[in-house]
């Protein structure tokens, strides 16, 4: 396949994503209430709280980082779950196209959004708390953010993998597995308060590292040696395994005949 | 020159759990398709036509059987092979929120076509099934005959050398039903395109197709022109009669009769071959005295070929 075939791929799912996502109300919903009110609950208890300014920013960190992952990784599993919803997951996968290229082009889309969103709470948790998204400087956080995009993108390719493997029923337990393993990152505490069991895991979720690496420009120390190499590695791998998971379940779909039963 | 050679495809679906179930939807199915024909693959419900066509479309991996379409292998070299067909099927369903011409417009771009040439294609594409008036109406707010028509589109966007229709008229009122015909016939008249088509409508199947393949139980039964699949079956013509008066029991007993039935008052002789037993009906009832008010020869229906086979 030539260079422009794969780029005009990619665009034709940002694109379709993208007209989707603007026709329909609920996703704009969807994208700014939730995060809107975990910022609101997060920094109000904070403040009931009476935590430290430093404090205050690691919990609104977190909380930030949770909304703009959750809404890119909604964006990346729309590549499978609109079609999915509207019974026309076969005409995709009869035209010569990849999954890179519909994960890509829903992974475009979904950082946008995600980046509309991460403004949108940045000025809010300025405005209502002081927080200051901008102090680390805009490298940490361009770093911060790309650490966000990558977890979500293999979250959402991780739930689109799930979705083709075991067909729209397991939409929700899909959901609840990979959000479970975000909420170990260390959202809300730094992984050294988990019980030795759970560290584990929270410690092998890229997530974690970007953390890290961004709180400890707000004074906490950083409790790992190299934490954004650490992070873009496993990013790497899990994205790696999350593409290839995805691979081996639609070609399963297409022994099962699950592939046309998602299409009637 | 084939278009499809299909050897002794099986398919079994496993599904179920924790208590499997097993469907054998293909059980040995050979096919094959020279390039520009129209093939019609007819058969009861549940009898595998969607099954074959998707595997013949790469959608569905065969269990058994070598599988060759436009010279691709359809599981080694799959992509390759989708660049060059399209399918349609039945109930089509696209994301409900886009427009006719974005929907054309998307799966363009999937096949590769972009620009000037995409927008040119579209708008032909567009005119071609009719759907002008419709181009910027979201998909959700069209009528089931139009969501057909927009399929139909979609599925001539890459210029496809094969096309496969799974019941392209379903759920159509019969005139835009026999403007859809209108279209297939025209599109392998024009541009050659070879076409496979499963239809439950048999006139749809007579009128289009060079060739019909029966299919039963996941076996292929019976394959030809409709001509020759009603000569195969052995149904033999119908003599229909009207007579005054009306029963005349000998009929039956009659040389070359095979049956005779009573509809509608008219007597409705099934024989061997009409050319020939016409004359010595006629002559037999003229001599009784009795009397023909009216004489009707046609030839069995391709639907009592499929309720025959169907048995
Ligand atoms: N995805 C699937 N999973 C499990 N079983 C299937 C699947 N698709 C088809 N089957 C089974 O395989 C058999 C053949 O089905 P198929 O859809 O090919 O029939 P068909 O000839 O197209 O019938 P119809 O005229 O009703 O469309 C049926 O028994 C059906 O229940
Ligand atoms: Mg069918």
């Amino acid at each position: 396949m030539s260079w422009r075939n794969e780029l005009l791929a990619v665009w034709a799912v940002t694109l379709r994503n993208a007209l989707m996502g603007a026709r329909n109300v609920f996703f704009f919903f969807e994208l700014l209430f939730w995060p809107i009110v975990g910022v609101l609950s997060i920094g109000l208890m904070s403040r009931f709280l009476e935590l430290t300014a430093a404090q205050a920013s690691f919990v609104l960190v977190g909380t930030i980082a949770l909304s703009v992952v959750n809404v890119c990784q909604l964006e990346v599993a729309y590549a499978v779950l609109l079609d999915v919803w509207s019974k026309s997951l076969k005409h995709q996968f009869l035209a010569p196209i990849g999954i890179r290229h519909l994960t890509l082009g829903s992974w475009i889309v979904g950082m946008v959004r995600s980046l509309a969103v991460f403004v949108l709470l940045a000025a809010l948790g300025r405005w209502a708390f002081g927080f200051r998204v901008l102090q680390p400087g805009w490298l940490p956080l361009a770093t911060f953010l790309l650490g966000c995009f990558l977890t979500a993108w293999v979250v959402g390719v991780a739930v689109c993998a799930l979705i083709t493997l075991f067909g729209n029923r397991a939409e929700a337990f899909a959901w609840a597995s990979v959000n479970l393993v975000l909420v170990l990152a260390g959202i809300y505490y730094p992984i050294s308060v988990l019980p030795d069991a759970i560290a584990v895991v929270a410690r092998a979720v890229p997530l974690t590292y970007f953390l890290d690496a961004y709180r400890a420009h707000y004074g906490f120390e950083s409790e790992f040696r190299a934490p954004i190499a650490t992070g873009l590695a496993l990013s790497a791998l899990y994205a790696a395994l999350a593409h290839w998971a995805f691979l081996a379940a639609i070609q399963r779909a297409r022994r099962t005949g699950l592939l046309l039963k998602m299409s009637e | 020159m084939l278009a499809i050679d299909a050897q002794d495809v099986e398919k079994t679906f496993r599904s179920g759990w924790p208590r499997r179930r097993e469907t054998a939807a293909l059980r040995g199915v050979s096919l094959t398709v020279a390039r520009g024909a129209i093939v019609g693959v007819l058969g009861p419900n549940g009898a595998g036509k969607t099954t074959l066509l998707s595997i013949l479309a790469t959608l569905l991996t065969p269990d058994r059987g070598r599988v060759t379409v436009l010279g691709h292998d359809v599981v080694r070299e799959a992509g390759a092979l989708r660049r060059r067909l399209n399918m349609v099927s039945g109930r089509p369903s696209f994301l409900w929120s886009l427009r006719v011409g974005e929907i054309i417009a998307f799966y363009g771009r999937l096949y590769g076509v972009s620009g000037n040439a995409l927008r040119r294609r579209v708008d032909s594409l567009i005119e071609l099934c009719e759907l002008v008036p419709y181009r910027r109406i979201p998909y959700s707010d069209l009528s089931t005959g139009l969501k057909q028509r927009v399929a139909l589109a979609k599925a001539l966007v890459n210029e496809p050398e094969l096309l496969f229709l799974d019941e392209p008229t379903l759920g159509l009122d019969p005139d835009v039903a026999a403007r859809v015909r209108t279209h297939i016939a025209r599109l392998r008249r024009e541009q050659g395109i070879t076409i496979v088509l499963t239809t439950h409508y048999m006139r749809e199947a007579d009128e289009l197709c060079d060739e019909i393949a029966f299919i039963k139980a996941g076996r292929i039964l019976a394959r030809g022109t409709s001509g020759e699949l009603k000569r195969q079956i052995r149904l033999g013509e119908v003599i229909a009669l009207k007579l005054d008066p009306a029963r005349v029991p000998w009929l039956a007993e009659s040389p070359g009769v095979l049956r005779c039935v009573e509809v509608d008052g008219w007597v409705e002789c099934t024989v061997d071959e009409a050319e020939n037993r016409l004359p010595e009906l006629l002559r037999a009832l003229h001599a009784k005295g009795i009397v023909i008010r009216n004489v009707q020869v046609r030839e069995p229906e391709l639907e009592e070929v499929f309720v025959e086979l169907a048995k």
